[in-house]
């Protein structure tokens, strides 16, 4: 197994964010967690790459616990978390964003590898390469955040809401490139509000609602449950 | 003209007569002409008030503003000469009626021997009496009307020509940037043995001025010097790794004292070298900035500016209090600290104290520029930017912040050590709010997490004010305004920090195509 969270209980001062949750990722997978607003997806996230405290329970990658390392050290475990919002880096290059997600490696020549490879996945940003984070359109910076997320290079990567604000022709884009970053190995934990989209290119998935797991199951049974076309797929 | 531009036009005039009278108030309106007399190149002598043209070219220059301003308003593009008049004309009445009924009010007030400097300090009879041309109130009063329409109508009649020849003047713009461009003067610009013809200029400069400069001149850049010492730390914290930090005053003290405690004769009796007890301060400043740093590090923004206010004025009040006397000497502060010695020479002379301090403005500035470009750099920028998505990215914002504020401190501590040598004393007072403001002023003003713009900043805001004496009342008051115009026509700062594009390859030309999704998909 990659990735097994384990009953973990995360709090916001007084507020009980996640309420006992496990869920697990194997090898090559796409997991989906799905629910509505404030059910605890990005939390759970965060969890993983330690941005946010845990209380109690365990994180195991790849049968080893991380819930003890600072967040740095488990990007150096290629554990990457790219944070909802298209939170790049406003006010450096294109370059400088990708050389940001490189920031734990050292090997200057596979950085550079990285990049040109960057620049052949999203063609938009070697034509901005020079320009400011902050001047990209929307789908232009979520493809530079997933971009400077994959110059760590990846073995797990956590994307936050990736359609979050985007027109829909621009999220069909940012989910082939998702499906792609799979095809090339890397597992991807996945969390949206955008149900149907997530569930279609997910091979299993996770429904969170207020900081609980109420549901889990391949990402076709979820696709054909009632409650979760009611809920979230905008009725059956 | 309709009711709506009449009323802009008026509501103008009475912005102005607000400003003049509130000048009045505070005495500005001695000061001012006593400026504009020393612009022209009269030495006036502390005091003495100045003639009454000089009062007529201060009051004119505020009156073609309001002019102008009120011909802006009358939102006619382009200008429209007759209705710009008029314009001009109501915001001039009605600026020249308020301050002619001030005037007029002031004036009766005084001439019944109520001295008004009771209630306000600077308003003194002799400055009344200047304000109305030193005629009875009322021919003082009319005399102010004339005068403010009179300029009012010449700044309308100004603002329409400028706006006539507008377009005139960015053609000719256009056309100096471009011969600037392609003529030898642009491949000057890009021609690096400049840089180093420049620097080396810079340098001999920096050599040769202090000998000429005289103790006064070198005690001002001295101050200077330091303040950009300063800046150049805080720069690191607040520029470089964006927390705003407000008791930057505390490092400065830190320094300070430990330097001084250590060489003073009293009172410990330590007496140690110049150099290392130097070196002492900085570390003691550095440590001072990880034990501070290490309690506030989960703090961000206006919570640590807050907590970091509070800890610059304990730091001052523990200096002061009884409880530390013993150790500190409490509010008397410390006396005969030593000055720097060079192979058993004393070396503490104006001139002499002026290059160390030239010195180590250089050395601060290239220790600056190699953090700034390094690994660290990197580092902190990103934090600085987003905190969360650093740390998503694997920087150890922790430790990078922590760093900032050890560096940033040592520099203060180097500033502090040096400015409590060249005093040879300390006291508690020199470790006030104000030099935090100052310095936080000075790193805003010259432009966040630029290094030229620190020492412009401090330029402007020590040197300046020496300079330009008369204002020293109103210091506070020079400061909030520029600030303010600051944050209006350059929030950026004064020489805005341009980071070095470190990527060497040119960008690649981007082809004609048609335009794909991604560009026509926005979002909001």
């Amino acid at each position: 197994m990659m990735l097994d969270v384990r009953d973990i209980n995360v709090y916001y001062g007084a507020i009980h964010a996640l309420k006992g949750i496990s869920f697990h990722l194997e090898q090559g997978e796409i997991v989906a967690l799905i629910g509505a607003n404030g059910a605890g997806k990005s939390t759970s996230l965060s969890a993983i790459s330690r941005v946010v405290p845990v209380r109690s329970g365990d994180i195991l990658y790849k049968n080893e616990s991380i819930l003890n390392l600072p967040p740095q050290d488990i990007v150096k475990k290629s554990v990457i978390q790219v944070p909802e919002g298209r939170r790049i880096f406003p006010k450096m290059t294109v370059v400088e964003n990708l050389e940001m997600g490189a920031y734990v490696h050292n090997d200057r020549i596979q950085i550079e590898k990285n990049m040109e490879a960057m620049f052949v996945r999203f063609p938009r940003l070697k034509e901005r390469r020079n320009q400011l984070g902050g001047t990209l359109s929307g789908g232009e910076q979520q493809m530079l955040a997933i971009a400077r997320g994959l110059m760590a290079q990846p073995e797990l990567l956590l994307l936050d809401e990736p359609s979050m604000g985007l027109a829909p022709i621009i999220v069909e884009q940012i989910f082939d490139i998702i499906r792609d970053i799979n095809h090339h190995g890397t597992s991807i934990l996945l969390v949206e509000q955008n149900a149907q989209m997530a569930l279609s290119i997910a091979d299993r998935g996770y429904v969170l609602e207020t900081g609980k797991v109420v549901l889990e199951g391949t990402a076709d049974e979820l696709l054909e449950n009632p409650d979760v076309q009611e809920a979230y797929l905008g009725g059956g | 003209m309709s009711t709506s531009s009449f009323k802009k036009s008026a509501n103008s005039g009475l912005t102005f007569a607000i400003i003049v009278i509130f000048l009045a108030l505070i005495g500005f309106t001695i000061t001012g002409p006593s400026l504009v007399q020393k612009i022209w190149g009269d030495t006036l002598s502390a005091g003495t008030i100045p003639s009454y043209l000089a009062l007529v070219v201060f009051l004119g220059f505020i009156g073609i503003w309001n002019g102008w301003k009120a011909a802006g308003q009358t939102g006619e593009s382009p200008l429209h000469l007759k209705s710009a008049i008029f314009a001009g004309l109501v915001a001039g009445l009605v600026a020249g009626l308020i301050v002619m009924l001030y005037a007029f009010i002031v004036g009766s007030i005084s001439a019944r021997g109520i001295d008004l400097r009771v209630y306000l300090s600077l308003l003194s009879p002799e400055s009344i009496v200047y304000f109305v041309f030193g005629k009875s109130t009322l021919i003082g009063g009319l005399i102010h009307l004339g005068l403010s329409i009179a300029s009012a109508i010449l700044g309308a009649f100004l603002a329409v020509s400028a706006d006539r020849s507008g377009e005139r003047i960015s053609k000719w713009k256009n056309l100096v940037n471009n011969w600037t461009k392609n003529s030898w003067l642009g491949s000057l610009k890009k021609n690096v043995y400049l840089n180093y013809v420049l620097v080396g200029v810079v340098l001999l400069l920096l050599v040769l001025m202090p000998r000429t400069w005289g103790s006064y001149w070198n005690y001002i850049m001295g101050t200077v010097g330091i303040y950009i010492l300063l800046g150049i730390g805080l720069n690191i914290i607040v520029g470089f790794s964006g927390q705003l930090v407000l008791g930057y005053v505390a490092f400065f003290a830190i320094g300070a004292y430990s330097f001084a405690l250590i060489t003073a004769p009293e009172p410990h009796h330590v007496e140690l070298n110049f150099w290392l007890a130097l070196l002492v301060a900085i570390i003691a400043s550095a440590i001072s900035g990880v034990l501070i740093g290490l309690p506030i590090m989960r703090l961000r923004g206006d919570y640590l500016a807050i907590v970091t206010l509070g800890f610059g004025e304990i730091i001052r009040i523990l200096i002061k209090s009884d409880w530390l006397r013993g150790i500190t000497l409490g509010p008397r502060g410390v006396r005969n600290i030593a000055g720097p010695t060079l192979f058993g020479k004393s070396f503490s002379s104006d001139v002499d104290f002026m290059y160390l301090i030239i010195l180590a403005v250089i050395l601060s500035i290239f220790l600056a520029r190699r953090w700034q470009e390094s690994h660290v750099g990197r580092a902190w920028l990103a934090i600085s930017q987003d905190e969360t998505v650093a740390q998503a990215t694997g920087v150890d914002t922790y430790k990078y912040k922590l760093l900032a504020l050890a560096i940033g401190a040592a520099f203060a501590g180097l500033g502090g050590a040096l400015f409590a040598s060249r005093n040879q004393f300390t006291g508690p007072e020199d470790h006030a709010l104000m030099v935090s403001i100052n310095v936080l002023c000075l790193v805003i003003v010259g432009g966040m997490g630029s290094i030229p713009g620190v020492i412009l900043g401090a330029f402007t805001l020590k040197g300046l004010p020496e300079i330009l004496r008369e204002l020293e009342n109103y210091r506070l008051l020079v400061f909030g305004a520029l600030l303010v115009v600051m944050m209006i026509i350059r929030p950026e700062g004064l020489w805005p920090a341009r980071r070095p594009n470190l990527e060497v390859k040119p960008p690649p030309k981007i082809e004609e195509k048609p335009i794909d999704a991604v560009s026509q998909g926005g979002d909001v």
